[in-house]
This record gives structure tokens, sequence and C-alpha cells, in this order.
């Protein structure tokens, strides 16, 4: 037996040396080293892809491998797209794993996501370390590119706005158009929500509306003993959740205790086959694309590639991201004959401009904040066959 | 894994000392004394001493920064420092006290937050690394000192009940913490950022260079842990350790005895505190920050994977259980690593048990020449079948054998799957001729299920591994790979 | 007093589901003294199992049955396949460990509850699903049923509490009045004693498991009926059920009963009238102090040891 052990530990080393030995970097990947632009460069999407929040994943991930396929091979550039996996239940600790694992990498030159705003104050320093931009196609914490502290480093980039514009439209439309009175906010003691019930109480409070504040551990999943608290003449319920159908159950119970509230929901519970309790308000920081002339051929071309999928609201920005990304490349290389660095991605990235960007308009950079300039939060209504009304 | 043998290495070779009987004493050696000049060579190794074993692994593990460059590559080694440490911890109290912890991470956690919350902005306390780090230490011994005080009436699943909610008490804690009595006291789910690295008067022990991970704290965690780990082997060969496993074995004959069980029971769990603590100051001087959600459940299972597989009681076996996992699970999470993984342990597997049967070796190669068989029939019926593609290493050996559809239908995951694992169970149940028979069939559908199932989604199938492994593990060989086989009175 | 009624209603439902998850951990511990921690993951499983099912009859916007039936189907289908599921665990991960030192079998069911999650999410994916019952029948589940004052007792509120209290009874009756449930006492009793006396200890572990996971199978059901299920619930579950469970004094029936109810009440008035952010905390406290100060629960009997 002993044998056989020492055997088996022996088979489990060698394998374990064998795989290592696969395909590993050995070259220490440093900033200042030249990527030869004809190689093939790997660009990661770092999003939850497992987990409650895998939707997120799947649905980013969809989008920015039809952006690689259609858009890189014009720009002249060979690109391998990679996932990364940071599931919400583990908290930002994956993030700062797979920063390690992209830094290493030569031939990442730039890292879309990540994506929820956590992962990207964990990971946004070791980033920056490395002169590697991020651009997040989903972050929208206000404090991880403004006010005095900030969360993220100068290497990171978002394509839609923050929470310093969803939470006070959020809350400008619940006192301008709704007329409300009294609001009762939820958070799911995670930094998504926690933040953004903050800012759109702030808001309420100023403006003279009477709020309550109830909060719910992360993994409640039966809403009654809250529904319960919401008072009868309470207008709205700020549910700013991440798993969308967890919205669907709180408007439904609101229903069978006769409660006239309904919800109001954020980006994260932007999810048109999840989310679909009639007379529900949702936020969101695209537009319904569907909707734009200019996007009607990059619709028809992802859902070519994805049958049977409905457009989401954040495919699209994640799209957008990996064509900022792609053509920050494209720029570096250009100006740097044929190679380029970490470095010089990083800075072309406030120098690509797209006009007829995805979401709208064009696409310009604020000069102050690494923030898209002029963009600006939707505010759906849910019609009672289910589809998303822009009202606001 | 000279502790593997009770005897071994500190038997004086000029005869037993004074009290031992000599036959009793060199009983185990007689044993298993091996004939030829390989006995020889396996009697020399087992003689080396445990400390001559651990000098050889620090001084391989130091030499890895100077081959590998990678970032990436050292901190997976540091992380594997770290679960070295947290396996050695716990050892302390499953393997030794046996107790069953649940709450073990927490302590982790625990060691993380009072670092945290000594060491950075988030106060504006800034303690040097020498007084906060004795500092967390005491205050994880005293933490798990005060878990065990009202455990230790409970035992068994009792206290693992109560462990493993104490381990969702902090979880509750920590995220609400941001508005306890109306003060932010632990960041809630934002945790805490900018955490200091480990300093010395002004000097910082940085934690990357250029966004590379600074071998140093690689070095300074291996020190730590060979410092831990001698302690704790003179703990266990102390009275304290003795009579750790006396009432490990049998609590009820160990009090008639006059063993303080009770307070062994403490004891055991404040050295797993204690060195979970530790080790959690060096994550959160590493990281730079801590979040709740990191000392969590499925860290748990990651943790009591290495004891288990390695074997729990042995010191040395929970560190090869370490080395074993926490690498493996990074490698798992690369399709293309794998699959290298996959098939190197399948055909060493195979060898392995043909050693033993040669009925064995005829299986492996009936089932080689299945496969080849089934990829072509179905090859020659329809195109698409194994059209999918295969990437990363061995992909030109596998392209020819695993079968791999163009489009996976919605119904071949699950069935595919389900009927692996009823394969599997068969196989279990069966005897003789018909079990060879039936792990041809299934060895294959296993290779199948891991090429177009698995390598799909590796995040669940990386758990799933490990929960595989804790369940055969406690069937066919509960003590692990080294461990030291348990006699409970039951 | 309109809020003192509604928490009620909650607790009721919340705590005749933590009942049935928590009558499955006593009836193994009671034969087996073995706390299964894949329990919880069986309810999961139970409840995608009744989310296929009514995917196969149509969904809830096109059912092909009557909603009655529709909500039996789906709640005996559960029960069959979780009672299959429970017998199996049990053939292949608890019986090697039968005589292995107790901390074997609590690590192997470990082992299966995080097995068992995760292939499920390997499988389906992590995405929740709802089985949308507010979409059957024009949302009547939801909006019909009677007022108490102004409290609205919705439909679907009284099915769950009927149909956990009618499985509840069924159980009492298998336990107390049948030949198998005698030999169930008997060997939960004393189970060398028990195979001395002739009964069949495998066949009578078997039935245990048939029972604790077909009314798992069936609280996965009646939960989902009102929330999301995901493949992850299982641990969460699993720690309720626990505290129900040991609440009521772990291997008695009524205290399963009892506990359930009492954690129902707990949690739904703790978030209710005390807070909503620390109502674990508040549970998890009680618990903690039942296991210190009584740790044989309200109706269980003390442990006394044979040596």
């Amino acid at each position: 037996m002993k044998k056989a052990i020492g055997l088996a530990l022996a088979v489990l080393a060698t394998s374990v040396v064998a795989a290592s030995a696969q395909g590993s970097n050995r070259i220490a990947a440093v900033s200042a080293a030249g990527v030869n632009c004809k190689s093939t460069i790997t660009l990661p999407l770092v999003t939850p892809v497992t987990g409650g929040a895998g939707f997120l994943g799947a649905e980013q991930g969809s989008w920015s491998k039809y952006a690689v396929k259609t858009l890189a091979k014009p720009l002249g550039l060979k690109v391998k797209f990679v996932l990364g996996d940071t599931p919400v239940e583990q908290g930002p600790a994956p993030a700062q794993a797979l920063a390690q694992k992209y830094v290493a990498d030569k031939s990442v030159l730039v890292v879309l996501g990540p994506s929820t705003s956590g992962a990207v104050a964990a990971s946004s320093s070791t980033y920056y370390a490395a002169k590697i931009a991020h651009i997040s196609p989903s972050a929208t914490r206000t404090s991880l590119t403004q006010g005095s502290s900030k969360e993220a480093t100068p290497a990171f980039f978002r394509v839609v706005p923050g929470d310093y514009i969803q939470g006070p439209s959020d809350a400008n439309f619940m006192i301008k158009t709704l007329k409300v009175k009294k609001v009762v906010l939820l958070d799911f003691q995670e930094p998504y929500s926690t933040g953004l019930s903050d800012s759109v109480e702030g808001v309420l409070k100023k403006a003279g509306v009477s709020t309550t504040r109830l909060s719910a551990p992360n993994t409640t999943t039966d809403y009654s003993a809250y529904v319960t608290k919401v008072p009868s003449d309470a207008d709205i319920v700020f549910f700013p959740t991440q798993k969308p159908g967890d919205a669907q159950t709180f408007a439904q119970q609101l229903v069978e205790q006769g409660k006239k509230a309904k919800v109001f929901g954020g980006d994260g519970s932007n999810d048109p086959s999840a989310f679909k309790a009639g007379g529900s308000y949702v936020s969101n920081f695209a537009p319904d694309i569907t909707g734009i002339k200019a996007d009607a051929a990059i619709v028809a071309g992802w859902k070519k590639e994805n049958p049977g999928k409905a457009v989401g609201s954040f495919g699209p920005p994640s799209y957008g991201a990996t064509q900022v990304a792609l053509n920050a490349i494209a720029l570096a290389c250009k100006a740097g004959h044929g190679t380029t660095t970490r470095q010089a991605v990083l800075s072309s990235i406030k120098k690509v401009k797209i006009k007829n960007w995805i979401l709208g308009g064009d696409l310009r950079w604020s000069t102050k904040s690494n923030d898209p300039l002029n963009a600006k939060f939707y505010i759906f209504q849910i019609q009672s066959n289910g589809a998303y009304k822009l009202v606001g | 894994m000279s502790d593997s043998t009770p005897h071994g290495s500190h038997v004086p070779a000029e005869g037993p000392a004074v009290g031992q009987d000599e036959w009793v004493a060199r009983h185990a050696e007689q044993r298993f004394m091996p004939g030829g000049p390989l006995g020889a060579l396996e009697d020399r190794i087992r003689r080396v001493p445990w400390w001559a074993w651990l000098i050889l692994f620090l001084a391989a593990a130091s030499t890895l920064p100077v081959f590998e460059h990678s970032g990436y590559v050292r901190y997976v080694a540091f992380s594997t420092v770290l679960y070295m440490l947290l396996a050695l911890g716990l050892n302390v109290v499953v393997g030794w006290g046996g107790l069953l912890d649940l709450g073990y991470v927490a302590f982790y956690g625990i060691g993380a937050y009072a670092y945290a919350m000594l060491d950075s902005d988030k106060f504006g306390i800034h303690l040097p690394t020498i007084v906060s780090v004795p500092l967390v230490v005491a205050i994880g011994a005293i933490g798990g000192f005060l878990l065990g005080l009202p455990s230790r009436r409970l035992t068994g699943d009792y206290l693992a009940i109560v462990t493993l909610f104490f381990l969702q008490l902090f979880q509750t804690i920590t995220t609400n913490g941001d508005a306890a009595f109306g003060h932010n006291l632990t960041g809630g789910p934002n945790g805490i950022l900018n955490v200091d690295p480990f300093h010395l008067g002004k000097h910082d022990l940085v934690v990357q260079h250029e966004g590379i991970f600074a071998v140093s704290y690689f070095y300074v965690a291996l020190a730590v842990f060979a410092v831990v780990f001698v302690a704790l082997r003179f703990v266990n060969q102390s009275r304290t350790g003795r009579a750790w496993r006396s009432q490990r074995e049998d609590p009820l004959a160990a009090e008639a005895m006059g063993m303080p069980v009770n307070w062994l029971k403490l004891l055991s769990f404040s050295f797993g505190a204690a060195v979970a603590a530790l080790t959690g100051t060096l994550f959160a001087a590493q990281s730079a920050s801590v979040f709740p959600l990191t000392f969590y459940f499925v860290l748990l299972i990651i943790v009591y994977t290495m004891v288990i597989l390695g074997g729990s009681g042995s010191q040395a076996g929970v560190v090869a259980g370490a080395v074993i996992v926490s690498p493996l699970l990074e490698l798992l999470r690369d399709p293309g690593k794998s699959r290298v993984i996959f098939f190197l342990a399948l055909v060493g597997g195979l060898l392995l048990m043909s050693r033993r049967s040669r009925a064995l070796g005829i299986v492996a190669i009936v089932t080689l020449a299945f496969g080849f068989a089934v990829h072509e029939i179905l090859g020659a019926i329809d195109k698409s079948w194994i059209a999918g593609e295969h990437q990363g290493g061995f992909a030109g050996v596998t392209d020819h054998w695993v079968v791999a559809p163009a489009h996976m239908a919605r119904w071949i995951a699950p069935t595919s799957y389900i009927g692996l694992i009823a394969a599997v169970l068969l196989v279990t149940m069966v005897r003789g001729r018909l079990r060879l028979a039936l792990l041809v069939p299934t060895v294959y559908l296993t290779a199948f299920v891991w090429e177009n199932v698995m390598l799909a989604k590796p995040e669940p199938a990386r758990y799933i591994v490990l929960g595989v492994i804790l369940i055969a593990l406690m069937i066919l060989r509960p003590n692990g790979l080294l461990g030291e086989r348990r006699v409970e009175i039951v | 007093m309109d809020t003192f009624l509604q928490l009620t209603v909650d607790a009721l439902t919340l705590g005749s589901v933590y009942a049935l998850i928590a009558l499955g951990y006593t009836l193994v511990y009671g034969v087996l003294k073995l706390l299964n921690f894949a329990h919880g993951d069986v309810f999961m499983v139970g409840s995608f199992i009744g989310f296929g099912v009514l995917q196969l009859l149509g969904g809830t916007s096109k059912p092909v049955v009557p909603v009655w039936l529709l909500l039996v189907l789906m709640v005996l289908a559960a029960m069959v396949g979780c009672a299959v599921l429970g017998v199996v665990i049990e053939r292949f991960a608890y019986r090697p460990l039968r005589d292995a030192p107790r901390i074997a079998p609590l690590i192997s069911a470990l082992g299966v509850s995080f097995f068992l999650a995760n292939s499920m999410q390997l499988l389906f994916g992590a995405t929740p699903r709802n089985y949308n019952i507010f979409d059957l029948a024009n949302a009547s589940l939801y909006t019909k049923g009677f007022n108490v004052g102004n409290v609205h007792v919705a439909l679907l509120r009284i099915i769950t509490v009927v149909a956990a209290f009618v499985l509840m009874v069924l159980l009492w009756f298998l336990v107390n009045r049948t030949r198998t449930g005698k030999a169930m006492r008997a060997t939960s009793y004393d189970r060398e004693a028990a195979a001395m006396m002739g009964i069949d200890i495998d066949k009578v572990i078997v039935f245990t498991f048939v029972l604790g996971s077909a009314l798992a199978g069936a609280g996965g059901v009646l939960q989902s009926l009102r929330v999301p299920t995901t493949v992850a619930i299982g641990f969460v579950v699993g720690l309720k059920g626990f505290t129900a469970a040991v609440i009521g004094g772990i291997g008695s029936i009524p205290g399963a009963m009892a506990g359930g109810l009492i954690l129902g009440f707990a949690e739904s008035f703790s978030q209710g009238y005390i807070s909503t952010k620390w109502s674990d905390l508040i549970v998890f406290s009680i618990l903690i102090a039942f296991m210190i100060f009584r740790p044989q629960g309200l109706l269980g009997r003390a442990d006394i040891r044979k040596v």
C-alpha cells in the first residue's frame, strides 16, 4: 500500500507539473516590454460567469465575443477572447487572483471589466501597477472614479455612467414624474445595493420625501416580512437587487398583500426575462438599443450568433467596452509602428472616439474623470405584457 | 513523510531506551522490512528524519521564484503556502483533537479583519507589524478558546453545528458591521481597503512591483510556515499532544484516567484558531484588503479536502494535501490544463491499479480500442458528432479518441452526466468479470463527460472534483494519503 | 394589529416549510445519529424537479392540466425523485461508513452536499428559476383567499400550510401506526438491540431516507411556489432546517414540527419588529443559546451515553 501511495503521489505530482509546463509563460511580463501587434493578443473579460449573477457574465460574454469576432480583423488585430469568473457569492477576492493571472500573461494588453464595482475596487491597483487599462461595461459605483478617496486607479475606465447619475436620476424621476410621498428602500448587504440605496435616499430626503430603509441578507429568498413592513401608503419600493428574479417575487408579494407600492429596480434588475411584473420601474445605463437605427446591423448579427436570446441591457455596453479596447490597441499599434506596450494602450484609451456609439450618439470622454461624457440613465416602466417601455 | 511510521525515525541505533521493550519498539520496522536493493533504498529513505524532509521541502520551495518569474505562478505559490498553514491549523483541531470544527475559516477571517483594523486607514491605526501580528494571533487564540468554551460539552455533530453557526455569525457581523450601533466597524460588504503591507519602521514590504507579485511575501509565508510546522510538531510530541490523541480515540477512557478532556479540547481549538489568525494577517497584508465573503463555505470545504486528502493527523500529510489541491484547483480553471491533468490521472490511475491486477491492464487497452472504435463508428454515421473542437494540451491525441459533438443538444449534458454517476455507482456494486467489463464504457463515458460537459464550465467542475475527492476518500481511505489510522471506540 | 396578523401568516408559511425540512434531519438523526448535511441540497433538487414538471406540463401561462392537478403532480414528482436521490445517497455515501468513526460520515455528507450543489450548477446553470405561479390562472392564487381584518391570506399560503400539515399527519401515521414505523422507532431507540430482535436495519434506514427526502422534495416545491429557487439555496435552507430540528430536539418528530414553527415565528417577527438587518443574528443566537443551555431541545430526550 505504501508503494501504491508513493506512486499515486508521484503520478499526481507529475501531472500537476506537466500541466503547469503547458504553455506557461516563463518570461516576466514587464509593462515596458513591447508586444508585436501581429501576434495573438488575449482580451479577458472579468465578470460573474457562475453564481447568482451568472446571467450578467453570459450576456456580457456573448456581446464581447461578438465584438471581438467582428471588429478585430478590420483593425488588423488577432485577438483571443477569454472569460474570467468572479462569482458575486465569493466577494471580490477572485478578481484579485485573476488580476495576477492577467498581469503575468504578456499577451494581455488591456482587460475588460471587472463587471462589478467591488471587484474593481479590489483589483484596480494591481492593474494600474502593471499599466493595464481595465474598461468596465457595468461597474457603476460613484467612488470608483470620483470624490476625494477614489477606490479605482487612473487605469480604470467605464463606458457607462456611474451611480452619481443613476441615484439622482432615479430619485428625481420619483420626485418629479411619480410625485412620490413615501418611499421604502432596500439593500442586500452587498456593495452595489448599499451604495445605490444610500444615494437615492439622500436625494429623496432632501426633497422632503419620507423614507424607510430596510436591509436584507444577500441570501434572502422570501421577502414576505419585508413586504409586510412596507406601509400601505408607500408609493415606491426601491429594490436595487442584482438578482432580477427577486424583484419579481417582491412585486408579486406586494400584490398578494394588497399594497399599492410599485417596485423600482436599478440596472442590476434589468432583465426582461426575469423581472416582468407590470407597473414596476427599472433604470439602466443603456437604452433599449433595438430602437436605435444605427445599431440594427449589430443587433441582427448578434442575434444570428445567439439564436433565441433576447437583447438585454448589459450586453451592448460590453460590446462598446470591447470596441474601445480594440480601437485603443489599434491606435497604440499605429503609433508604435507594429509594436506596442501596455502603457501605450493605456494612454490611448481616452483618444478613442467612436461615432455612432452603440448606446446612441457618439462616445466621448469626460476630461475630469475616466467616465463617459453626456451619458445618462434611462428609466423604463414595465408594461402588463412584460415589455419595457422607456419613460424617462 | 517520516511521521507516517510511528517509531521509524527516532529509535536510536544502539537499541531502545530504558523501559522500552525492544521487540515492541522494532515491531513496526520488522513488519515492513523490505528486501533487495530497492528495499534497502526504501529503508534508507524511511530513516531520513523529519527535519531533513522539512529542510529539503523548504529548499526546493524557495528555489521556485528563481525558475519562475511569472507573478501569477508566484501568487499561486504564495496562496499554496497560506493553504498549507491553514491545513496545519485545522489538523490540530480535526486531526489531533478529533473535533469537527466547521467554523475554522471564521478565525482566518478574524485574523485578517483584526490585522486590517489594526493596520489601515480605517481607524487610522498603523501598528508596527511586530506588534500587530502577535496581537492578532493572541486575539485568534482567545477567540478559539471562547468558541470552545460553550462548545466543549457538545460532541461530534452538535459541535459541528455550533461551529458552523459561528461561521454564519461571523459572516452576518462582518457584512452588517458597517452600521453597528451607528458606527462603521467592518466596512460592511465593501470590506476594508488599503490595508498596510507588513512594515518595519519606515520600511514597507511591498506586495507588487509593477503589478507583478513580489516574491518577498512568498518567503515570509514560507518562513512562517516553517516556524508553525516545527512548533506544532513539538506540541504534538509533548504530553499535550499525546493527551490529545488519547482523548480523540476515547474521551471517556481518557477522562477516567484523569485527563482534563475539556481543557484539552479548548486547547486544540485555541491552537487551531491562532494558526488560522496568523495566516489571516499574511492574507490581509498581501491582498491589501479584506471582504466578508472570502471566508466562507467554499474555502472551508477546500481546506477540509486538503486535510482529509493528505491524511488528518499527519503534518506532512496535510501539507502534501495543500500542495496537491491548491495548484490543482488553479489548473482546473483552464480547460487545456484541466484536460492534461485528467488524462494523466486517468492513465496513471489505470497503470497504478494494473500493478495489482493484470486484468486492469487489459481493461485499459480495451478501453483505448473501444474509444477509437466508437469515435470511428459515430464519425462514419454523422460527421457532426465528432466535429467538436478540442483546445489546449493533448488535443491531438484526444481528437481521435473522445467523441465531441459540434453542437451539444440540450439533453446530452444532463443525460451523460447522470448516466456517468449511475455507471460509477453500478461499477461499485458488481464484482468480478462484470465489473471489469463495465469499467470499459464507464471510463470512456468519464472521458466524454469531462471533455464535453465539465470542461465547458470550469467553476462548478473543479468543485465537483473536490466533492468527489471527499466522498471517495472517506469510503476508500479515510486516513488519507499519509494519515494515521484512527481506532475510535464507539 | 394588522402587522401582527400579517407576520403571523408569514410565520406560518415559513415555519411549515422549515418543519418539513427539519423532519428530514430529525428522522435520519434518530435512526443513524448522522447529521445529513446534504439534506438542504436534496430540497434544492426537489425544487428543480418541480420546475421541470411545470415546464413539461406547459408552464404557468398555458398549463395542460387543471391547476390543482398541476400542483399535486409537481409535489408528487419531487417527492418521488428526492426519495430516490436520498436512497442513492444513503446507499453509496453513508452505508459504507456506518461503522467508521463518527466524523467520517459527516465529512462524506459535506462532500455530497458540495457535489450535489455544483453538479446541479454544471447541468442547469446558476440562473434563478422562478415558477411564476403568479401567472397561473390570472394570479388567482395570489388574489383569492380570505381576509382577516385588513390582512389578506392568499390561497397560495393556505395551500402551502395545508399541504405541509397533511404531509406531517401522514408521517405521524406512518411512524406511529405501521409496523415499519414501529421498527423505525425501535431502531432509533437502540439500533443494536433492534437488530437482535430481528429488525432489518438496512431496510429501516432506507425507509427513513425515503421519508425524509420525500418531505424535503415536497418542501422544495412548496417553498418555490412563492419564491425563486437557485442551485445554491441548499446551504442556507439546510442551516434553517438544522436550527429548527435542534430547537425542537433533534430526533423528536413533534419537536421538529414545533421547531420549524418556532423558527418561522422567530424569523418573521424579528424582521417585522426588531430589525431586518440583524434578523439572522437573532435567529442564530437563539440556536446557539439552545445548544448551550438545552442541547436536547424542547421536546428531545437527554442523550444518555452508553459506554
